[in-house]
């Protein structure tokens, strides 16, 4: 199979670092010493936050499992699936963590010995092929692990797209040519070189897929020399990737144009911005540090008397949205830096109003004008009317 | 202008008999036995005889009315017997009973439930109720067939004859109805009788069900319970209507007399406080019948305010912890269980008992099945609208994991448990006439937590022992399984030879042997636990059912010693009884994995 193309350019070679710690792990054994393994602690209070960075990175904080009754079964899982890995790594063989988890219990089928490894479902293999990650310190794509990635639908007049094969050939894509159909990122953007046609004003990522294609199908793309791009939700590391290298290869302010409620803004903008703190070691390739937040602003509410939904204390469901907005406020070393300060205060007004305001309302604003969010988006770009 | 009439009690209940727990075919059924049998057992209780009942539930053919059968019901009590003319009232007159109003614990109240029964039984089938009635002082037995006359309110007995009957004293009551028999469930014959047993240990009890065997379960206790007396209301459980009406049943004597003799805790000491809160000399000396109603509203609120100290407790009677453990036996085969009787308490002022059995049972019950909730008041099961009752909210308030079990939030715990609560009180609130359901307030609610609570700590020694073993149990197949895969794996990527795999594995199995030595003394200090509340269970219930489990004490190495020797160092063997029952667990479990991408 021809050479996969790289991710990164870490310089690391994993099959001997893997081979390294196996062998480490045996000698402990052989001296009746218990074997530890190291991983970084992925969570937020082993985060931090430089703004000059640009998103979230891992501090000293390490998750140690020492060998003894309980950790054995991890121990062993640890070192079965690293062997599933290693192969692919070798023979250049991809997989998604749902193969994985049935390549794991196809090979238990073949040879009953490793019975006991069996996993009862696939929660506990992608735990396994996280934690390897986590412990190696590098990406699960470069493990030959790849998500079936959702969201990032891309519409654009302007940009060519250049995917580089796995056997070298170059697939030229003119998003122009593809009407209304968008163009999707594959879960390994790097592949990708993007050129514009023409200088390009901004790029905007809507957080609902299906708004941003109705703003294409009004002729947004057509009107302003732009990207268009559905977020799809909290984004998959396909779009947190794609977001990266549009940041990267293409000189484009990025605006981010979603629901006004905490949600929104601690889990899809802040991972969308400055990764997440489950993804520490890669937040480096799958973050885009210039995005801005649109909107919805509590400004917008007020100016164009937006309908808001009230927030229920009494909810169990949105009591709980509301503790953890007053939690992140507290704990999320993102939010604890004066740059974001104004997201701060957006969460503060949402905790005291107790309402949530969804982006679609802007189409209330002028039912008969269908081009009217898209008017209201362009204002807000044009007069900077975003944090 | 429309004819006013009046309409008698008999006719207002047999045309509402809904109310008093005849709404459907089903349970018409129930509450006729419920009926019955109350009758039976606070007779028996009343004289002091240790109660003995035959029960048959019989399908007689189809019911007159649609979709039902024509059930015959009877039950046979060793009571005292009933004087024959004494058996209209009893059986065909609504609220002739002897325990209207009088503040004891016994099961019936006000007279209705039988004459209701009778009613029903007349309206489906036309017929009354057959009786046979013997006292100890007859020669031969009285039988008859006994309506209710219900235009008049009173019985009419029919067919009487003398005959023959083997037992010295005892009624036995016949009736024939429409309905519909349910056995199984919240509201079934079954778990209706099984509540009976567990919260009466005194009685004997034989019974045949439809189609089944004879059932014949035993007393467990040679006492009848002591009745407590009678008790007056205190005057802060009465509204101002209630309190006219009860000064008017006392005729022509003055409101301080009134409230003295009709009342508890009203003494002179509390008058002197009422006037001094402001009720005036001369209204207290005026006589009942010549006080207005806003005389009696202005007395009425000052009493409210006084502080008059709380009933006496003495008014309620206790199953009792030691009754309750020997009686939770006559359920099946007891896995374990925990039983506490609190003392009274006044709530709202009223006096209260909650007693609590938890129990688990070999075959009953899964872990899948939300616990069985048995639900007493004043010794009789409570079978229908379960959720709004206090016991329920009660149990749904307690913090079930914590003790072990399993609980989706502020809801019933699931496990195959039997969680049994009895309210003894002379004056239970209920929210509905056909008494099943308990008023759940706030006082009361508390009160049956804390009951709750305290059986949970009990019942959580059993659990927390049992996921110790569990735990010991998972370690020791841990090594076992784990330990050659992983050094295998590890030899595989390395390029290891068979050298180094054999000493890694014996390696290893000194490092995991360590572990377990440690599993095991945790496992010791649970089973210690145990064995000491089971001990003082022991000595608590005299001997009785609960079976001890001495802890083990481990050897000169720290060891403990198993009941099998260990196979191999560092993996000691652990009773295969519960490596069997756990795997059986874990098998039962297994379930496929949910799709994710």
């Amino acid at each position: 199979m021809s050479k996969m193309i790289r991710i990164r350019e870490s310089g690391k070679d994993i099959p001997k670092m893997a081979k390294t710690l196996c062998e480490t792990m045996l000698s402990d054994l052989e001296d009746s010493q218990r074997p530890v393994l190291e991983a970084v602690k992925c969570s937020l209070d082993n985060s931090f936050y430089n703004p000059k960075v640009g998103y979230l990175t891992p501090g000293k904080k390490k998750v140690l499992t020492e060998l003894n009754v309980s950790s054995v079964q991890k121990m062993a899982r640890v070192v079965y699936m690293l062997e599933v890995l290693l192969r692919n790594l070798q023979y250049g063989n991809v997989n998604t963590k749902r193969e994985l988890y049935y390549i794991a219990k196809g090979m238990v089928k073949s040879e009953p010995v490793l019975k006991p490894l069996d996993f009862e479902g696939q929660e506990e293999s992608d735990s396994i092929i996280d934690f390897i990650g986590d412990m190696l310190e590098v990406y699960r794509e470069e493990l030959n692990c790849f998500a079936n990635d959702r969201g990032g639908q891309t519409y654009s007049q302007h940009l060519v797209v250049t995917e580089t094969l796995t056997d070298g050939e170059k697939a030229v894509i003119d998003l122009s040519t593809l009407g209304t159909t968008p163009f999707q990122p594959k879960n390994k953007p790097q592949a990708l070189k993007l050129k514009a046609k023409k200088k390009l004003k901004f790029c905007l990522v809507v957080e609902s897929e299906g708004t941003a294609n109705t703003l294409v199908s009004n002729g947004m793309t057509k009107r302003h020399n732009c990207i268009v791009m559905g977020a799809q939700g909290v984004p998959s590391n396909g779009v947190r990737g794609w977001c990266k290298l549009i940041e990267e290869q293409l000189d484009v302010p990025i605006y981010f144009f979603g629901d006004l409620d905490a949600y929104t803004i601690q889990n899809i903008f802040r991972t969308l911005k400055a990764g997440s703190a489950a993804s520490l070691i890669r937040n480096k390739d799958f973050s885009a540090p210039s995005v801005r937040f649109l909107g919805v602003l509590p400004e917008d509410v007020e100016k164009y008397d937006l309908h808001c939904y009230p927030v229920k204390e009494s909810d169990p469901v949105e009591a709980r949205s509301l503790k953890k907005a007053r939690d992140t406020i507290e704990n999320d070393p993102f939010f604890h830096d004066k740059k974001n300060k104004p997201l701060v205060n957006v969460l503060k007004w949402l905790i005291e109003k107790k309402v949530r305001c969804e982006q679609q309302a802007f189409f209330s604003v002028d039912p008969k004008d269908p081009l009217k969010p898209e008017k209201i988006i362009v204002e807000k770009i044009e007069k900077g009317i975003y944090l | 202008m429309s004819k006013i009439t009046s309409s008698s009690t008999a006719e207002y209940f047999s045309k509402n008999l809904q109310q008093v727990g005849f709404s459907s075919p089903v349970k018409a059924v129930l509450t006729t036995l419920k009926e019955a049998v109350d009758n039976s057992l606070d007779a028996c209780e009343q004289e002091n005889i240790l109660p003995e009942l035959i029960i048959l539930i019989k399908r007689k053919g189809k019911g007159a009315s649609k979709n039902t059968d024509l059930v015959l019901i009877e039950v046979e009590d060793n009571g005292p017997g009933i004087e024959p003319e004494l058996l209209p009232k009893v059986f065909g007159e609504y609220l002739a009973s002897s325990k209207f109003g009088r503040g004891q614990c016994t099961r019936g109240q006000q007279g209705i439930g039988i004459s209701a029964a009778v009613t029903w039984a007349q309206l489906t089938n036309a017929k009354g109720v057959r009786v046979i009635s013997k006292t100890s002082r007859m020669r031969k037995a009285f039988e008859a067939l006994i309506d209710v006359d219900i235009k008049g309110n009173k019985g009419l007995i029919r067919e009487k004859d003398t005959i023959d009957w083997d037992k010295t004293h005892g009624v036995k009551v016949s009736f024939e109805i429409d309905g519909r028999v349910q056995l199984n469930g919240d509201g079934g014959l079954i778990t209706y009788l099984e509540g009976t047993i567990l919260v009466n240990p005194h009685l004997s009890m034989r019974y045949k069900l439809m189609d089944n065997d004879w059932v014949e379960v035993k007393r467990v206790t040679e006492e009848n319970p002591e009745i407590p007396a009678a008790t007056l209301p205190h005057p802060h459980t009465m509204k101002l209507g209630e309190f006219i009406t009860h000064a008017r049943l006392f005729g022509n004597i003055s409101l301080k007399s009134f409230l003295k003799t009709g009342f508890s805790r009203v003494n002179d000491q509390a008058i002197g406080l009422l006037k001094k809160a402001g009720i005036k000399a001369k209204i207290l000396d005026t006589s009942v019948n010549k006080l207005s109603e806003a005389d009696f509203k202005k007395a009425f609120q000052v009493i409210q305010d006084a502080e008059i100290q709380s009933p006496s407790t003495k008014s309620v009677l206790t199953v009792g912890e030691e009754a309750l453990a020997k009686s939770i036996h006559r359920l099946g085969e007891v896995d374990f269980f925990s039983v506490v009787a609190r003392k009274p308490k006044i709530c709202d002022f009223k006096p209260v008992v909650v007693e609590v059995a938890l129990a688990r049972f070999i075959q009953r019950g899964s872990e899948e099945d939300q616990i069985q909730v048995l639900r007493f008041a004043n010794r009789v099961p409570l079978q229908f609208d379960k959720s709004a009752c206090a016991i329920t909210r009660a149990i749904e308030t307690v913090n079930w994991k914590s003790y072990g079990l399993n609980q989706p939030k502020d809801s019933v715990p699931y496990g195959p448990y039997v969680f049994a609560i009895s309210i003894v009180s002379p004056f239970i609130k209920f929210k509905n006439a056909s008494k099943e359901t308990i008023d759940s307030s706030e006082e009361l609610v508390e009160e049956i937590r804390l009951a709750l609570m305290q059986a949970g700590q009990k019942l959580s020694r059993h659990i927390k022992k049992e996921m110790r073993e569990a735990d010991l149990e998972r370690k020791m197949l841990h090594i076992e399984k784990f330990g050659p895969i992983l050094i295998d794996g590890l030899a595989r990527i390395t390029g290891a030879g068979q050298n180094r795999v054999k000493k890694a594995k014996i390696g290893l199995e000194k490092i995991l042997g360590r572990d377990t030595k440690d599993a095991k003394s945790e496992l010791l200090e649970a089973q210690t636990r145990l064995s000491q509340l089971k001990v003082r269970e022991n000595k608590k219930f005299g001997g009785g059912e609960p079976e001890t489990e001495p802890a083990t004490e481990p050897d000169a190495n720290g060891q403990t010693p198993l009941q099998e020797p260990a196979p191999e160092a560092g993996s000691e063997a652990i009773p295969d009884a519960v490596i069997k029952k756990k795997k059986a667990e874990k098998k039962e479990k297994k379930s496929s994995p949910g799709k994710r991408k």
